[in-house]
């Protein structure tokens, strides 16, 4: 049992790992969490599920397609729930972010939902289980994990590499001096709203084939991502992907071998230990009080 | 040495005693066995080169850091190991480098605030708001206004802290600390991006401050000219030891001071004193 | 205009309304006036702690919940009456704020938000679990209050008058005092605050337990007006609602928090009709009403009438 419970709780990390990437990078540039992320999240599964069951598209063909048009509603996001809310003390933010959320969901739920309320997604590799000497293994989840582990590194390839992620890392540093050597601060802003989220929608296609599609997935993620994110020390990528990983390992470990209804609380339990312990995360920095 | 007329010294019982202080910061020195006097109404310039402790020494006396070895007193007091808000309580009051007004308050608001430990408010008069506490609040309010009046801002009682211009949050910032009547005031860098007549204004008002009221002050700052005017002595700091301490006319010629602001080389090249 | 608006004026009148209200309007409209109330509570108490304090905390809605389930198990399993479960309930849920509190001493910001979710994340999942104490999904009915000669609604929407009239009253009081000033100081500059002699610990303490003790209340009074308690009632979507309810009211204003609990509670009811739409309206009010009055509506009454005026302002606009 422990290898799979291990198995699954790496792909489910992978997918916290992934979006609470999506968050941090966010959070990093605007100093702002986007409490819309997990509904982000969610309108990529249904695009999903519309490019590759309705439409009948490849699996990679929606995958790209989910992408690029979370992408575009990253943007949207960033124009109604931050920009005009710059001055703004944060928790305004926050609420325009949630209030954009629920706009979202509502809108997934009258568009999709009268096809049912939890829609399955067919798994992209039909292969059944293979044994290796006593490991059980899916390839469903294997390839899960493959290609969010192909999206991480794509991600922090583009964010090192490129000139627009080296421009976004510049803008999250100091966003003064990026605007005195030149940099759109404002577009930075508003195309890293748009990466986010596109980071969310990746992980939601590659999560469809393993369970089903549904408009409330938002909140319980945001959650989940978020606590992943505070874990690493929040503003720290690799942090928050160790964090995700984290939290997808203590989460089926305890839904095996306490009792499934444990699964959701048990990452909860971790962390409020961990920061009661360890106020600034478990992989963030030692906190010292400077003035 | 001539210049000021005499008057009264810092008396010979100390008011703040800091005594082998020492601090690190993961691995880096902040301060490396300070020892400092501070005696009853003094006004004490403690200068030195960037990164040289100086606000460190404000951080630990005051209790927002625990020295890693020393001890502190204020009026026999020992005050290593007691809360911030504590050793605020026994009157040492202080100002920042960054200015700390309360942004939600007005003016009035934040120098009231600055009477929170001698407020005579119990929680339940608060809530049914009670006679006391009434007449508790005026009192508040009136002596407020008292020390507005005194650094001679009172006709800003009523704007948000926000309105005012840097230097005049400044000198905000400074009644705040008075009005509970500290008996040592830490400045740190009080006349920082003030205009030439702003710092004559806070030199004389160091000086009222002193001798109006008594207050012991510990003052830091980069701007030499008001050091040297103002305080009764200096001492200097450098990567966290003290390098000299003594009046500011002895200050201004000791080699050690001139060669760890200026170095070595320059120090070769300089005409003689 | 502007004076005849003034704050007595308006408090007066409201007084005046929602005192003789049961004899003018139906059963119906007296629920509603009777959960605004409830509301009212639970706005103003969380906005001492998020508008005043600065604490960002999510963990009002599950005290609300606390409140409302400890009333109502004390009556259910222990057989006490509401006289005495109320109370001991509001104790209750103080005391649980107070250790909700004690890892936000430590904490700020982004953790204590986490620490905060995580517990209401606890709470909701033992609501839903621990069927042996709290009945698990499905909730429980608490036996219908009696009030002597009253008929039960109208003594439950009085007595809910009578204590939204003290807490609010409370509360006024406490911001205009020293205690408030600890709380923005704390709020607005920690270390200043220090510096001032204003005990973090203490204040932080004092602003969890206010809003506890008003949560636990609410709880209690809803527990009674509705005659039932499931889990529903106190999740992470409630929290947003309440949160939306001292935002949009005003942050940082007790006259905010009355006014936008009120507000949202006649929109909510409004909305039900909607069924299909409702997540949608909901969120559309609470998107146009943050982007084009930050300062929540209190702001525009403070504008358009005289005598609004409040010690405090609200929390600082980001540099």
């Amino acid at each position: 049992m422990l290898p799979y419970l291990l198995v699954s709780g790496l792909t489910t990390g992978s997918l916290y790992a992934l979006v609470a990437m999506g968050l941090v990078v966010v959070y990093k540039a605007t100093t702002v969490v986007n409490f819309a992320h997990g509904e982000l999240f969610m309108i990529g599964g249904f695009l999903a599920y519309t490019f590759h069951v309705l439409l009948k598209l490849g699996y990679v063909v929606s995958l790209v397609l989910a992408v690029a048009a979370a992408l575009v509603l990253g943007l949207v996001t960033e124009r109604l729930a931050y920009r005009p809310l710059m001055r703004a003390p944060a928790i305004s933010v926050v609420l325009a972010a949630v209030g954009f959320s629920f706009v979202l969901k509502g809108a997934a739920r009258q568009i999709w939902g009268g096809l049912g309320d939890y829609m399955p997604f067919p798994p992209v590799v039909a292969t059944p289980a293979i044994t290796l000497g006593g490991l059980i293994l899916v390839p469903q989840q294997l390839v899960v994990l493959a290609g969010a582990l192909i999206c991480m590194g794509l991600f922090t390839a583009f964010f090192t590499s490129t000139r627009t992620g080296k421009m976004m890392q510049a803008t999250a540093e100091n966003a003064k001096a990026a605007r005195l050597v030149g940099i759109r601060v404002d577009r930075v802003y508003a195309f890293t709203w748009g990466v986010g989220a596109a980071t969310a929608a990746a992980a939601a296609v590659l999560m469809a084939p393993l369970t089903f599609v549904y408009p409330d997935v938002g909140s319980p993620l945001l959650v989940k991502a978020f606590a992943a994110a505070v874990l690493g020390g929040f503003g720290s990528l690799p942090g928050a992907v160790l964090g995700g990983f984290s939290i997808g390992l203590i989460e089926n470990l305890a839904g095996g071998y306490i009792n499934t209804s444990f699964t959701d609380i048990s990452a909860f339990l971790v962390i409020m230990l961990v920061l009661i312990v360890r106020p600034t995360g478990f992989f963030g920095p030692r906190a010292v009080r400077r003035i | 040495m001539g210049g000021a007329p005499a008057r009264p010294g810092p008396s010979s019982v100390s008011r703040l005693v800091v005594r082998d202080v020492a601090i690190a910061f993961g691995g880096v020195v902040a301060l490396d066995g300070v020892d400092l006097e501070l005696g009853a109404a003094e006004i004490r310039g403690v200068i030195g080169p960037n990164g040289a402790g100086k606000t460190t020494l404000l951080n630990v006396i005051c209790g927002i850091n625990p020295p890693d070895r020393g001890e502190i007193t204020l009026d026999a007091l020992p005050l290593v190991g007691l809360k911030p808000s504590v050793i605020a309580a026994h009157g040492l009051g202080r100002t920042f480098q960054a200015t700390q007004l309360f942004r939600g308050m007005t003016v009035l608001e934040n120098v009231m605030t600055g009477l929170h430990g001698r407020l005579d408010e119990g929680v339940l008069g608060a809530v049914f708001r009670s006679r006391r506490l009434c007449d508790a609040e005026a009192q508040a309010a009136a002596r407020a206004r008292e020390v507005l009046a005194f650094v001679g801002m009172e006709k800003f009682e009523e704007r948000l802290a926000t309105e005012l211009s840097f230097g005049q949050q400044r000198v905000i910032e400074i009644a705040r600390a008075l009005i509970s009547e500290p008996r040592v005031l830490l400045l740190d860098e009080p006349a920082v991006g003030l205009s030439l007549n702003r710092i004559v204004e806070v030199d004389s008002l160091m000086r009222r401050i002193r001798d109006e009221r008594g207050v012991s002050i510990l003052l830091i700052e980069h701007v030499i000219r008001l050091v040297m005017d103002v305080s009764d002595r200096i001492t200097v700091l450098s990567h966290g030891r003290k390098i000299a301490e003594g009046r500011p006319e002895a200050i201004r010629i000791d080699a050690a001071v001139i060669e760890a602001y200026l170095g070595k080389d320059l120090h070769a090249g300089s005409p003689a004193p | 205009m502007r004076a005849l608006a003034g704050r007595r004026n308006v408090l007066a009148l409201a007084g005046l309304v929602l005192l003789v209200l049961p004899a003018l309007a139906n059963p119906y409209i007296l629920y509603v006036a009777n959960m605004a109330l409830i509301y009212v509570i639970l706005a103003v108490g969380l906005n001492v702690l998020l508008g005043y304090a600065g604490q960002f905390a999510f963990a009002n809605a599950a005290l609300f919940g606390i409140g409302a389930y400890a009333t109502g198990l004390l009556q259910v399993r222990l057989g006490l009456s509401f006289w005495i479960a109320f109370p001991a309930a509001v104790v209750v849920t103080t005391l649980i704020g107070l250790v909700v509190a004690l890892p936000a001493l430590r904490l700020s910001g982004l953790y204590l938000a986490l620490v905060t979710l995580a517990f209401a994340q606890l709470t909701q999942w033992l609501m839903l679990n621990w069927e042996r104490v709290t009945f698990g999904a499905g909730g429980f009915k608490v036996p219908p209050l009696t009030f002597g000669p009253l008929p039960a609604a109208l003594g439950l929407y009085y007595l809910s008058l009578v204590l939204a009239g003290l807490l609010v009253g409370g509360a006024w009081n406490t911001v205009r005092s020293g205690i408030g000033r600890a709380l923005v100081a704390v709020r607005d500059s920690e270390v200043a605050a220090e510096a001032l002699a204003i005990d973090l610990a203490r204040y932080k303490a004092i602003a969890f337990s206010i809003s506890a003790l008003y949560a636990g209340v609410a709880g209690g009074l809803y527990s009674a007006i509705l005659s039932f308690v499931a889990p529903e009632g106190f999740d992470l979507f409630q929290m947003v609602v309440q949160f939306s309810m001292v935002v949009v009211g005003g942050l940082g204003s007790v006259w905010g928090s009355v006014l936008g609990a009120g507000l949202l509670v006649t929109l909510q009811e409004a909305l039900r009709a909607f069924k299909g739409g409702q997540e949608i309206a909901f969120g559309l009010v609470l998107m146009v009403c943050i982007v084009f009055l930050p300062d929540g509506i209190i702001s525009l009454v403070k504008r358009r009438a005289r005598g609004w005026e409040e010690p405090l302002r609200a929390p600082d606009r980001r540099a």
